[in-house]
C-alpha cells in the first residue's frame, strides 16, 4: 500500500514539475494520436456515411466486416504494416519504419473501421424525416447531406473520440512501428511498459495519471457541448 | 388554371397496388381535402404530389408542364410545393434557422430573410419563440412553425400530412383557422389529409375520397366497415363499428366495407313510426352548403352525411344541435 502510494506521490510532483521528458513523451503522443484520428476520420466518415444512407448489396455483410475488425489486435497491424514499410516491403523505400509517420498509419489502419462504424450507427439513428425536411424545402443532395451530418454531429464527435481513446491508448503498433526511440517515437503507452519493465513505477503512473486525465477532459469537452444543445 | 394533372398514375409496393388513380385534376388556389382510411393511400400520393416519391406508371403534370421522375429535374420543382408532414420534425436549432433554412438554400438576402421570417412567424402566431430551441417546442407549437417554414418560401402549393392529428383541440382550430388564412391571403393551393370528415369538408373547397388506392366520387363518404350477421326478416343485419345496427338486402356475412348513399337517406324532424326498418334518431353537427346540395352530417353512434336538395332542406330546415330523424333505406346501402 506504501509502496502504490509512494508512486502516486511521486507521480504527481514529476507533473507538478513539468518534467521536460515526461512532457516529451505526452506531446509525441499527442501529436500522433491527434494526426491518425484526423487521417481516419477524413477516411471514416464519408465511407461511414455512404454506407449508411446508400442501399447496396452486401450492405450487411460490409457492416459485419468493419464490426469484426473493431476487435483487431494492434500487434496484428503492426505487424502487417511492418511488412510493408520494412526494408524488404513495398514501401521499404521510404524508409518509414521506426517514424512517427509509421506509428501514424498502422494507427489510422486501427480506427478508421471505428470512425466507420459509428458514423453509420450515427446517421443510421437519424430521423429520415430530416432528409424528407430538407428535400422539401428545397434542398439539393448536398445541402440535405449537410442536414443530416448536422443532425448527427454529436454521433459523429462520439465516434471521433471513441478512436482517439483507442489509439492514446494503444501499445502494439506505437512500438512494433516506432521502436519506442526517446523524445521521436516514444509515447505514453511504449514509456509505460518500458517504466515498467526497469521497475520505475513513477514515471509509469504519471503517465497513466496523464492519460487518464486527456481522456476524462475530451469526453467532459464532449459532454459540456452536448448540453448546451440540449441533445 | 391547373396545379396538377395526374392520369393513370399508379403505385406499387412489391406486388401490392397501394395507388391507382385514373384521372385527377388539382385546381390552384383551391383548397382540397384528401380523406380516407389508413392504407388507403392518401400519404403515397401526398408524397407524389410533393416530388418526393415517384408513381410507378402513369403522368404527372405540374402547371402544364409534364413531369420527369429525375433528380435534375425534380429539385427545381420541388421549390415550389413544400410538404408539411404529420408529425414535422424541426431541425435541432433555432425557430428563426428553422425559417432561414429554406430562405438560405434560394440565396434571399439577409435583410429580405429576417422581413419573411418575422412575417411568416407572425402570421402563426410564433414571433415571441423566433430564438427559441424549435426541438424544445410542444406538438401545437412545432406543427406551426412547419407552417411558417413552409410559408416562408412562398410555394405555389402546400401539401399537409394530417395537420391536425398530432396536436391537441385548442391547436387544432388554431391549424384550420392558419390554413384557411395563409390560403386566402397567399392564393396558394393546399392540400391536406384527413381522417376526420367534418373537418375536412369544412375546410375544403373540394373533398377527394381516397380507398384502397382508388379515388371515390365525393359523394361516397358514409364509407364503414361493418359486420354482416344472421337474417332477419329476410333482411341481413349489419353491425356498424358495433354502435350501429342496419337492415340490409344482402346475401353476404361476415365482415365487409360498405357505402351509404348520402343522397338516398331521408330525414325528418319527427316521425310517427318510429319503430320502422333503418330508423335512427342523432344531433345535427354540420349544415353546409356544397354544389347546389345541402350537406348535413348526423351523429348517430356514428357521423353519417346526407345530401339534401335545397327544397328538401327548406321543408325540414334542421339546424345544428337540434335532434333529427333519419331513415335509411336498404337500398341506399351498397356493398364493395
Amino acid at each position: 500500500m506504501d509502496f502504490l502510494l509512494d508512486s502516486l506521490i511521486s507521480s504527481f510532483m514529476l507533473v507538478a514539475s513539468l518534467d521536460r521528458e515526461l512532457f516529451s513523451v505526452v506531446a509525441v503522443s499527442l501529436k500522433v494520436s491527434i494526426t491518425s484520428s484526423l487521417f481516419a476520420s477524413m477516411i471514416g466518415m464519408p465511407f461511414g456515411f455512404f454506407v449508411a444512407i446508400e442501399s447496396f448489396k452486401g450492405k450487411r455483410m460490409l457492416i459485419t466486416c468493419l464490426n469484426t475488425l473493431l476487435a483487431l489486435p494492434t500487434v496484428v497491424i503492426g505487424l502487417f504494416v511492418y511488412a510493408l514499410i520494412s526494408r524488404r516491403g513495398i514501401f521499404g523505400p521510404f524508409d518509414l519504419l521506426y517514424t512517427q509517420k509509421a506509428i501514424i498509419i498502422g494507427q489510422t489502419i486501427l480506427i478508421v473501421p471505428v470512425v466507420a462504424t459509428f458514423t453509420i450507427a450515427a446517421i443510421s439513428r437519424i430521423d429520415d424525416r430530416y432528409r424528407k425536411t430538407a428535400m422539401t424545402l428545397g434542398a439539393n443532395r448536398f445541402q440535405t447531406i449537410f442536414v443530416i451530418i448536422r443532425e448527427a454531429r454529436f454521433g459523429i464527435a462520439a465516434a471521433v473520440i471513441a478512436a482517439f481513446g483507442r489509439v492514446v491508448s494503444e501499445v502494439g503498433i506505437s512500438m512494433m512501428l516506432g521502436g519506442n526511440a526517446r523524445g521521436f517515437t516514444r509515447t505514453m503507452t511504449t514509456a509505460m511498459a518500458l517504466e515498467y519493465d526497469k521497475g520505475e513505477f513513477t514515471l509509469a503512473v504519471a503517465l497513466g495519471i496523464i492519460l487518464l486525465s486527456v481522456s476524462f477532459g475530451i469526453n467532459l469537452l464532449f459532454h459540456f457541448f452536448q448540453g448546451r444543445t440540449g441533445q | 388554371m391547373t396545379a396538377y394533372s395526374l392520369s393513370q398514375v399508379t403505385k406499387v409496393y412489391g406486388k401490392k397496388t397501394v395507388l391507382d388513380i385514373d384521372s385527377l385534376k388539382i385546381e390552384k388556389g383551391a383548397i382540397y381535402a384528401l380523406l380516407g382510411p389508413n392504407g388507403a393511400g392518401k400519404t403515397t400520393l401526398l408524397k407524389i404530389l410533393g416530388f418526393l416519391d415517384y408513381p410507378t406508371t402513369g403522368n404527372i403534370y405540374f402547371q402544364s408542364t409534364p413531369v420527369t421522375f429525375s433528380q435534375g429535374f425534380l429539385h427545381p420543382l420541388r421549390r415550389k410545393v413544400v410538404m408539411v408532414s404529420q408529425r414535422p420534425i424541426l431541425f435541432t436549432t433555432t425557430v428563426y434557422k428553422n425559417l432561414e433554412f429554406g430562405l438560405k438554400i434560394r440565396k434571399v438576402p439577409k435583410k429580405k430573410r429576417d422581413r419573411i421570417i418575422a412575417e411568416s412567424l407572425d402570421l402563426v402566431g410564433m414571433n415571441h419563440m423566433v430564438q427559441a430551441q424549435a426541438h424544445k417546442l410542444s406538438g401545437g407549437e412545432t406543427q406551426r412553425v412547419a407552417l411558417a417554414r413552409a410559408v416562408a418560401l412562398s410555394p405555389d402549393v402546400i401539401l399537409c400530412d394530417e395537420p391536425t392529428s398530432s396536436v391537441d383541440l385548442e391547436n387544432q382550430i388554431t391549424i384550420i383557422n392558419l390554413l384557411r388564412q395563409i390560403n386566402k391571403e397567399k392564393k396558394l393551393t393546399l392540400v391536406f389529409t384527413s381522417h376526420d370528415k367534418l373537418q375536412a369538408t369544412s375546410l375544403a373547397h373540394q373533398t377527394l375520397f381516397l380507398d384502397q388506392g382508388r379515388l371515390a366520387t365525393a359523394s361516397y363518404e358514409n364509407l364503414f366497415t361493418a359486420v354482416l350477421t344472421a337474417k332477419e326478416r329476410g333482411l341481413a343485419q349489419c353491425v356498424i363499428q358495433n354502435s350501429l345496427t342496419l337492415s340490409i338486402s344482402s346475401d353476404k356475412t361476415g365482415k365487409v366495407r360498405l357505402l351509404i348513399d348520402p343522397e338516398k337517406i331521408d330525414i325528418a324532424k319527427n316521425v310517427e313510426n318510429r319503430n320502422r326498418e333503418n330508423h335512427l334518431q342523432g344531433k345535427v353537427v354540420q349544415v353546409a352548403q356544397e354544389k347546389g346540395k345541402i350537406r348535413v352530417v348526423v351523429k348517430s353512434g356514428v357521423y353519417i352525411t346526407l345530401l339534401l336538395s335545397l327544397e328538401k332542406y327548406s321543408e325540414v330546415q334542421p339546424m345544428v344541435g337540434e335532434t333529427v330523424h333519419i331513415s335509411i333505406a336498404p337500398d341506399a346501402v351498397k356493398i364493395i
